[in-house]
């Protein structure tokens, strides 16, 4: 064999004859082999392993850590929800309590969990790549893998995967599940569940057909530019419209509004002529604001107070500048009776007089701010205006939310959600500076979803950071490990209730709007109490009674019950209605009597009362003495409860009311009537006049 | 010690076991090392007679026998990789990171069979270019020129099938664009993508299509194609030297059929 001259003079100075090169070259083939093993030798996991052993060899319960260690790789296959998870293989010391005081990972003990792993796994909750035994394509996203570790304040969001409903440990999943259906993310975007059932919405943006009768084009434009100028805890989210944009769309809303179905003929002008009053009259006004206290407007509607904190609850608008916004002659028929306007509304009818009418429209009338449309000046409107605002109507989707003459609501108006938890990072167009994680990208994208695209349609929501991460959160859980996991790991969603109570009472609870604030059947508010088995708790003079003039039961608690100024024939109706329909299938009411117990067992139940279960830790009886002011006030209670639901109440009371705080404390059958026969004993002083 | 090495070497072709495995038998005469290649299914293949100079690298630099190196090397890390392997979406995938993440040297084994491949493509061509520039594809080679280029096509066909089977995104985009690519043939374009995918998307049939084409006909295609061109090498002929050379060149180039 001959190599071309410089080569071979290369190889004469090298290796010396024949032999020897093909001796040399031979044992550098060899070495060059010799990596395959060597890595096979230092691969990450074994490191680790010996590592770990080295670590237990120095600790007194070397011999119980030595016997639960099991060397070469571990893994947890579910085939059924498509887990091979090896991360056990490193992560030797997870299940190890003794470890609690090792803080080097990959040997760290696991905190409470509270699934075991052989049966879920961990990428399930904590993502990443279980498949595979090295640190980089464990936890991080690299070219052939999409998912990487979760970062803690996401973890949340795996639980959503399969538990569709709120869990007491997932606050933040929570927030931003209700987040999702409170803010209008749904109206645009659809969310299906993996059961199918699509998330709906709770908040109810208002039909803007009839937007005329109620406030101005000033405000609609000022309102458009900047929603949380208005109201910061407006819902509505700020679509970043130029100044001519904004001020076509409400020339083409306004061009577009018809008149209600109430407008001018419920005007009285004696009660504007009221409304107006108030302006210069300080006892007017003390009037009106007692008034608003005693309707209990705050229970739903918040303020802002001079410190500038919102004051009141968040089920209505905020009414800090309402003044500004709706026109006298619209709010004093809204204050009459708001459903004529939106029969949809969550607000009650109340049965005021015309003279109270007339002072609750200008009491909020005078809340105005005059700043807020001292800028805006609009000239009429020309057609080609109008029709540009048409046009930017339909295209920002503003029919998507609310109702608008002449628009259509558009079908799938913006991409669906459903796997937005699993999509592929390529799938995805990142806006400059935002890392290249799924997590990043939606954390971005609520933030400042104009980062993405002067073309985009999403608009400026305004968020605290805790809330994007429950958005973000809530975003996640939906995606396809979900859709995928086997019915029987998963906990649906509650059915939604669409529960209508019958009849003439029916039509009194829709109009006092009772699930606005009440639990029945399933459908309702969270917070009032539950009223689903209200007919065998309570006893119906007190209830009547509590109808005509509400008062709060709990002592720690401010009073939200309105008084709704309700007629006999109504309060009968309703009372009637309650005691009928709203029965627990677990009480008899009728089954015990509700006086008339004799003397020693009512003297054995104070003793029982007082000493053995302790109950004036909580309640209250003695308004001298006791100090309770977690339940409710027991001094009336013999008055207000029925005998038969405070004995099965004393038995299980969370049989009766589900999450209750009441304890169960296993009595004995003598000792629950024995205190049943002491707390019916509890008339009150009313119930004692009355009895003279 | 060399004579004392071959001292015993003759003395094992003696024997009655040798002498039946290798019917050409020992000695130097020309018939016994010219019976030494012809008696042999894998050699006879071969010239039996090959000047010394035929063989330095400065004739061929040894592009075809080190393509065939390569082909070697794939079929024995491809048939060790078949023993990993399930050819179904998507456990294709899994098995692909069993080998990284779990299988001794796993890793090592599919860089090798990649890199081979890479390499086979690479002295494939080199191969072609040198024997194009030096005028080998002339009479009489015309013939395994075009045996050549069949088998280059089979090399580069064996390349693509095998880019679909890790069944990542990467593969099934790249096979997504190569069948795109085929069905934009006038009017059979379709047809024949059809026929590639065994559908219309890439999906698991696909997968299995290439799976049987890669790992069987494709490389018993390729032997077969392998057999003809080196059997066909001593029917032209014998290896070819550069006309500059003719003056030493045998008769054998004369361009008259051998035997």
């Amino acid at each position: 064999m001959r190599l071309p001259d410089s080569i071979e003079k290369l190889r004469q100075r090298l290796f010396g004859d024949t032999v020897r090169t093909f001796a040399w070259t031979s044992l550098l083939l060899l070495i060059l082999l010799a990596v395959a093993p060597a890595k096979h030798y230092f691969a990450d996991w074994r490191v680790y392993q010996r590592g770990y052993q080295q670590l237990i060899s120095k600790r007194s319960d070397a011999v119980t850590l030595r016997r639960h260690f099991e060397p070469g790789i571990q893994q947890i296959w579910l085939p059924e929800i498509g887990v091979v998870d090896r991360c056990t293989t490193c992560h030797t010391g997870l299940k190890e309590a003794s470890l609690a005081d090792v803080s080097k990972q990959p040997y760290r003990h696991h905190p409470d969990m509270p699934h075991k792993a052989e049966e879920f796994g961990c990428t399930v909750c904590h993502r990443g790549q279980g498949a595979a035994t090295s640190v980089e394509d464990a936890h991080r996203a690299t070219d052939a893998w999409d998912e990487p570790l979760l970062p803690a304040k996401y973890l949340e969001s795996s639980c959503g995967q399969c538990h569709q409903q709120d869990l007491k440990g997932t606050p933040q999943l929570n927030l931003g599940r209700k987040m999702l259906t409170q803010y209008g993310c749904i109206h645009c975007h659809t969310v299906k569940r993996p059961d199918g059932t699509v998330v709906a919405a709770t908040d109810d943006p208002p039909s803007l057909e009839h937007i005329a009768d109620k406030t101005s084009r000033e405000w609609i434009y000022a309102w458009l530019k900047d929603p949380q100028a208005y109201s910061t805890t407006a819902t509505m989210p700020n679509f970043k419209l130029k100044d001519e944009d904004a001020r076509d769309i409400s020339a083409f809303l306004m061009a577009s509004s018809t008149p209600g179905p109430d407008a001018g003929s419920k005007v009285v002008p004696a009660v504007l002529e009221q409304a107006k009053k108030l302006k210069g009259d300080a006892t007017l006004q003390t009037k009106a604001a007692s008034l608003y206290g005693q309707s209990f407007c705050a229970s739903c509607h918040a303020v802002q107070n001079a410190a500038g904190n919102l004051v009141g609850g968040d089920i209505g608008p905020e009414l800090t500048k309402v003044g500004s916004k709706v026109k006298p002659e619209w709010l004093q028929a809204w204050v009459r009776n708001p459903h004529q306007y939106d029969p949809g509304t969550a607000m009650p009818r109340y049965r005021f007089t015309e003279q109270e009418v007339g002072l609750l429209t200008g009491f909020l009338m005078n809340k105005a701010d005059a700043d807020l449309l001292a800028n805006v000046h609009l000239d009429a409107a020309t057609p080609e205006q109008i029709e540009h605002g048409k046009r930017l109507v339909s295209d920002s989707g503003c029919a998507a939310c609310h109702e608008v003459n002449g628009v259509k609501r558009p079908e799938n108006f913006a991409p669906e959600l459903t796997k937005v938890g699993s999509k592929p990072v390529a799938q995805l167009a990142f806006a400059p500076g935002v890392k290249h994680t799924l997590y990043d990208y939606l954390d971005a994208k609520i933030k400042q979803p104009h980062a993405f695209g002067a073309g985009l349609k999403m608009p400026q929501y305004t968020f605290t950071a805790t809330q994007v991460d429950a958005l973000v959160n809530a975003l996640l859980s939906h995606n396809e490990r979900a859709l995928a996991m086997p019915a029987a790991k998963t906990v649906p969603a509650l059915p939604e209730s669409h529960y209508e109570a019958a009849g003439s009472a029916g039509k009194l609870i829709r109009d006092l709007n009772c699930f606005s604030c009440h639990m029945i059947n399933g459908r309702g508010g969270e917070m009032a109490p539950e009223l689903t088995s209200e007919g065998s708790s309570v006893q119906r003079d007190w209830l009547a009674q509590f109808l005509r003039n509400p008062n709060t039961l709990r002592p720690a608690l401010i009073r939200r019950m309105p008084k709704f100024n309700l007629t006999d024939a109504e309060i009968n109706t309703l009372t009637d209605y309650i005691m009928t329909v709203y029965q627990s299938p677990k009480v008899d009411r009728d089954s015990m009597p509700l006086t008339g117990y004799p003397a020693g067992q009512v003297e054995l139940g104070k003793q029982l009362y007082y000493s053995k279960y302790g109950c004036q830790g909580c309640h209250i009886i003695d308004t001298k003495q006791d100090k309770g002011y977690v339940g409710p006030s027991l001094t009336h209670v013999g008055s207000r409860l029925t005998a038969a639901w405070v004995y099965n109440w004393m038995k299980d009371p969370q049989a009766l009311r589900a999450g209750t705080q009441e304890p169960k404390r296993d009595m004995s059958d003598d000792d629950a009537r024995a205190l049943t026969a002491y707390l019916m004993s509890l008339k009150g002083h009313d119930a004692m006049e009355a009895k003279k | 010690m060399s004579v004392r090495v071959s001292k015993y070497f003759d003395a094992l072709t003696e024997t009655r076991a040798w002498r039946s495995v290798f019917r050409g038998g020992s000695g130097s005469s020309t018939l016994h090392r010219s019976m030494a290649i012809q008696q042999n299914i894998f050699l006879h293949l071969l010239s039996t007679k090959v000047r010394k100079r035929m063989i330095s690298l400065n004739t061929t630099w040894y592009l075809g026998t080190l393509t065939l190196g390569t082909f070697g090397i794939l079929v024995i890390t491809g048939i060790l990789l078949m023993l990993y392997y399930h050819p179904s979406a998507p456990q294709a995938y899994a098995d692909t990171k069993d080998l990284q993440f779990v299988v001794s040297s796993g890793q090592f084994l599919r860089n090798l069979h990649r890199w081979s491949a890479h390499a086979m493509v690479f002295l494939v061509f080199a191969h072609m270019f040198r024997v194009f520039y030096r005028g080998a594809y002339r009479a009489p080679r015309e013939f395994n020129w075009v045996i050549g280029v069949v088998l280059l096509l089979l090399t580069l066909l064996l390349s693509y099938t095998g880019y679909l089977l890790p069944w990542d995104q990467l593969a099934y985009w790249a096979i997504t664009v190569g069948s795109n690519i085929a069905s934009a043939v006038p009017v059979v374009g379709d047809r024949v993508r059809f026929l590639m995918l065994g559908g219309h998307f890439v999906n698991a049939n696909a997968l299995l299509r290439f799976y049987v084409l890669h790992c069987m006909v494709l490389p018993i295609a390729a032997l077969f194609f392998v057999a003809i061109h080196f059997w066909r090498i001593r029917k032209d002929g014998g290896l070819y030297a550069h006309q500059k050379d003719a003056a030493s060149v045998s008769n054998c180039d004369s361009g008259r059929p051998q035997l």
